[in-house]
């Protein structure tokens, strides 16, 4: 039998319905806010980084809405669409970006007492890290972490192949000999004693400038005025990286996928980014990691550390900049699970004393080679001159072209960038 | 015109309106526009800039970059032609009748419906030097095993053969829609003369075709001078600059090299002038003689 909805019985079941109805709990957070944030985490950490932001909007009710793109493409949009009004209110950038970012007025300039004042001091960052947010004497962003260059030593390649130390374990080389040494012992058929890189070794300009500053050289002069990369110590390198795949033979030819031939076995010593280890423990591998060798004067250490900046909005809008402090607080506040799940050490030394970071054999030794780390050169013209240096050092590795010529003729296009 | 005249033709240009005005906004005035950058300094980011003539232009000539990724790509252009124009035009007349014909055209379009990224990565594995199992197999059969694509004798010809394997599958079905259109009769009274299949070929088939080869060859040609996301992926231009193509130039300088908009709108403009002359080169040599 049906009854007609009289207004009475609509306002009483309206009553009843809104008294049935939960309120929310003390204290659980509301929206408040949403920025919008960019980034280039597109491989595993990525992943890593959308569970810290679930975890971050629920304790702060900030929603936050990323923008992921592979970084190659991620520049050329920020710097269409932050003087277009349309850019993000947080970013994720390289330290060698800052530069000319700053340069062009993509980025806001960071007043340094208002980071201190809301917990970001120089005294908590590694130097390194702190001093990259920095260009012609203002900060631009904010140090997150440390992705750099290690050593990954495949157990089995190079226990097949006898370059063991006296406790039957790997060893890693302790000069430029040894490593060529050991290099010919694992390099037979389709398996390589040695590769830096990690696709298209040929074209590794990050692995070229490790060399580079390990030999003293750069590929500008100190002054940043003119190209260093024609200097004796350069060429040195160069004719070095000549040799890999061609006269030492003990490197996998210039487009090989060095990653995937680790993992395979037919690769012995590898150095790459620290971003690799993660996956090399997924995939099961059985490696070890040890600090990237001395090969040439000095032993550093190729880094570039992750920076938050705050791109140039349209009009300022305080609650979402507010919003996106927060968001940097709260990951540097968190940074170890940062550490310990994607695999990048802090830039922070928050949690360098952290028992799960430090209990960690791999990134125990990423932590140990802070004192060697190296950033690429303040200037804005840096990122163009990598992007000039990759087909170069690439027909040097192939034997197209004598490492001499090829460095001189790099530094005349270096020399030739527009200011 | 009469009136009933004129009314039509107002009608029909508003019919036009739209798709004029999308043309115009989208098609018209970035062309325009980056003509007008090309006579400048412009660079992204950058508020303000000055008009600088033809100093874009006299750069390219000076840019040997630029003069070598001209000959690369009009190496792939003429090298990747006969390929493209034969191994489709086999396929098709192999397809065109056949108890599996349907099923064998889904198989050989498939790769044509993947994104250019799609296909170089696949490729990039097979071909890999270490891992991959192109070499692989050589190894097995006792043949040495080559880094294809990072060999400055192969690189471009293994490009070319990716490119042949993506899109023989497009021109596949362009080939079979122009096959359908022959007259069968013609190939009756050609039987009936006495006329074997090599004869039918060359006297009725491809000068039937022609029309077809035309699209093919001048929409190939177009596309093969703004080829970038195949070399993009698979050898980022390299090995050294062996492989690199006018686009991939174009972006690099436009994108990945100080944003320099003036200098890259200068190379589109450039490219524009070369595709324009050899499409009407094309239609001139090859419309005389076609039947609509």
């Amino acid at each position: 039998m049906s009854r007609a909805l009289t207004r009475r019985t609509f306002l009483i079941a309206s009553a009843a319905a809104a008294a049935a109805t939960p309120w929310p709990r003390r204290g659980a957070a509301q929206p408040k806010a949403t920025i919008t944030y960019w980034n280039g985490l597109t491989g595993a950490d990525g992943k890593v980084m959308d569970e810290l932001i679930d975890r971050f909007t629920r304790e702060t009710g900030i929603r936050v809405e990323q923008q992921r793109l592979p970084w190659a493409e991620l520049y050329p949009k920020l710097q269409v669409s932050v003087p277009a009004g349309e850019g993000p209110d947080l970013a994720l950038i390289h330290t060698v970006e800052v530069p000319h970012f700053a340069n062009d007025g993509v980025l806001e300039a960071i007043d340094e007492a208002a980071a201190g004042g809301k917990g970001f001091r120089g005294e908590e960052y590694l130097p390194a890290t702190w001093q990259g947010g920095t260009f012609q004497g203002k900060r631009y962003s904010l140090p997150l972490d440390v992705p750099q260059h290690v050593l990954y030593l495949n157990v089995k390649v190079m226990k097949e192949a006898g370059v063991t130390g006296p406790d039957g374990q790997p060893k890693a080389p302790a000069s430029r000999d040894e490593l060529v040494t050991m290099a010919k012992k694992m390099t037979r058929g389709d398996t390589f004693g040695f590769a830096i890189g990690t696709l298209n070794p040929g074209r590794y300009t990050w692995g070229f400038h490790n060399l580079l500053w390990q030999n003293g050289a750069n590929i500008y002069t100190p002054d940043l005025k003119r190209a260093g990369v024609a200097d004796p110590a350069a060429v040195e390198v160069a004719e070095f990286w000549s040799g890999l795949a061609g006269g030492l033979g003990i490197a996998p030819p210039a487009n090989a996928n060095c990653r995937d031939a680790f993992i395979a076995g037919r690769l012995g010593m590898w150095i790459a980014g620290s971003w690799n280890f993660t996956g090399l423990r997924e995939a099961k591998v059985d490696f070890t990691a040890a600090p990237v060798p001395r090969l040439f004067r000095q032993p550093v250490v190729w880094s570039m550390p992750h920076q938050y900046a705050f791109p140039k909005p349209k009009s300022a809008d305080r609650a979402r900049r507010e919003a996106a402090w927060t968001h940097i607080r709260w990951m540097t506040d968190h940074v170890a699970e940062w550490t310990l799940k994607a695999g990048q050490v802090s830039a922070s030394r928050k949690a360098h004393s952290d028992p799960r970071v430090t209990g960690d054999p791999v990134l125990k030794t990423l932590l140990g080679q802070a004192p060697n780390w190296q950033v690429g050169q303040p200037t804005p013209k840096w990122v163009a001159a990598e992007n000039i240096t990759r087909p170069m050092i690439d027909s040097i590795y192939t034997g197209q072209k004598p490492a001499k010529v090829a460095m001189e003729e790099l530094a005349r296009q270096i020399n030739a960038l527009p200011d | 015109m009469p009136r009933r005249r004129r009314r039509q033709t107002r009608t029909a240009y508003l019919f036009l309106l739209p798709g004029l005005l999308l043309f115009a906004i989208f098609r018209l005035y970035p062309l325009l526009e980056g003509l007008r950058l090309s006579f400048t300094n412009a660079r992204l980011g950058r508020a303000t800039y000055q008009y600088i003539g033809l100093a874009n232009y006299m750069r390219l000539a000076d840019d040997t970059r630029f003069t070598v990724s001209l000959w690369n790509t009009a190496f792939y252009t003429v090298a990747s032609t006969l390929p493209i124009l034969a191994v489709p035009l086999l396929l098709a007349l192999a397809l065109n009748r056949g108890a599996l014909r349907n099923v064998l055209r889904g198989v050989f379009f498939f790769p044509f419906t993947l994104s250019v990224v799609t296909v170089g990565l696949a490729w990039l594995w097979l071909l890999d030097p270490v891992v991959g199992p192109f070499n692989y197999y050589l190894r097995a059969l006792g043949m040495p095993a080559r880094s294809w694509l990072a060999d400055p004798a192969t690189a471009m010809w293994a490009i070319i053969a990716t490119t042949v394997w993506w899109v023989t599958g497009y021109y596949l079905v362009v080939y079979l829609a122009g096959l359908q259109d022959i007259p069968r009769e013609l190939y009756e009274a050609a039987a009936l003369d006495g006329a074997g299949g090599g004869r039918t070929f060359w006297t009725i088939t491809l000068p039937l075709l022609r029309p077809v080869l035309l699209f093919v060859v001048v929409t190939h040609v177009i596309g093969s001078f703004q080829i970038f996301g195949q070399v993009f992926v698979l050898t980022g231009g390299g090995p050294g600059d062996v492989t690199r193509t006018v686009v991939q130039h174009l972006y690099e300088t436009a994108f990945q090299n100080f944003f320099q908009f003036g200098v890259a709108s200068a190379m589109a403009w450039v490219l524009f002038a070369i595709i324009l002359v050899f499409s009407v080169l094309q239609f001139r040599l090859l419309r005389g003689h076609t039947e609509y």
